[in-house]
């Protein structure tokens, strides 16, 4: 099945003073390596830590993840 | 490398060196270990979970007090993720591997070479566990 999330958390994290992967992972409660790994599109996190991700940026949850119909999905969990 | 990548390592290496050498000795063939009860297969069984055990209590101490507090932080939903991913491929293994012991091995086999075999996949289940595990944190670590 065709579609997958990407996300802008790399750009985000510059544009807040280059935020680190530890920082932002701490702030909303999950480890470095798993921010990594949404950030490298490996992971699609739940619900609830993408809205936490928006919120700690303070954007809504569309300008931090977006859904492309057409892209081959990466190996995710 | 992740906190709970190593500890997977570390089981890894344990069960290699504990079973990796008892079955190369069980594999050999049932000469003495036939018919059950047979109680030094029990023994040699006893002996390598001993072992196990050691080398993962060891492992254990060695990686926590070399790991500072914040490289081994709770369990986040990742983890969890991962953990979940790889106990259902471990339990497809299982259960192959029960089914042939339960089901077919008794029209072929006795005694030790069926609780070996019920061991072995035992043994084949918790490997596949934990190589899931090594290679969902690798698919990330090469990202």
């Amino acid at each position: 099945m065709k579609g997958s999330i990407s996300n802008r958390i790399r750009m985000l994290r510059f544009m807040n003073g280059e935020m680190s992967q530890a920082e932002l992972g701490q702030r909303i409660g999950l480890t470095r390596q798993t921010i990594a790994a949404i950030e490298a599109g490996k992971y699609s996190p739940s619900l609830e830590a993408a809205f936490r991700i928006a919120q700690v940026f303070k954007v809504p949850l569309g300008e931090v993840f977006q859904w492309d119909a057409k892209a081959t999905p990466l190996k995710a969990s | 490398m992740a906190y709970r990548e190593k500890i997977a390592w570390l089981s890894l290496i344990a069960m290699a060196v504990a079973y990796g050498p008892y079955f190369r000795f069980v594999g050999r063939g049932p000469g003495s270990w036939e018919p059950l009860p047979h109680l030094h297969p029990l023994g040699l069984f006893a002996t390598v979970s001993i072992v196990r055990m050691l080398i993962l209590g060891a492992g254990y101490l060695y990686l926590r007090l070399g790991s500072p507090r914040e490289d081994r932080p709770p369990r986040d939903e990742w983890d969890r993720a991962i953990e979940h991913r790889s106990v259902s491929a471990a339990y497809y293994v299982l259960m192959a591997g029960m089914i042939v012991v339960g089901c077919f091995m008794p029209f072929s086999s006795t005694g030790w070479t069926i609780v070996n075999a019920a061991i072995f996949w035992i043994v084949a289940a918790e490997v596949v566990h934990y190589s899931v595990v090594v290679a969902s944190y690798r698919v990330q670590a090469s990202s």
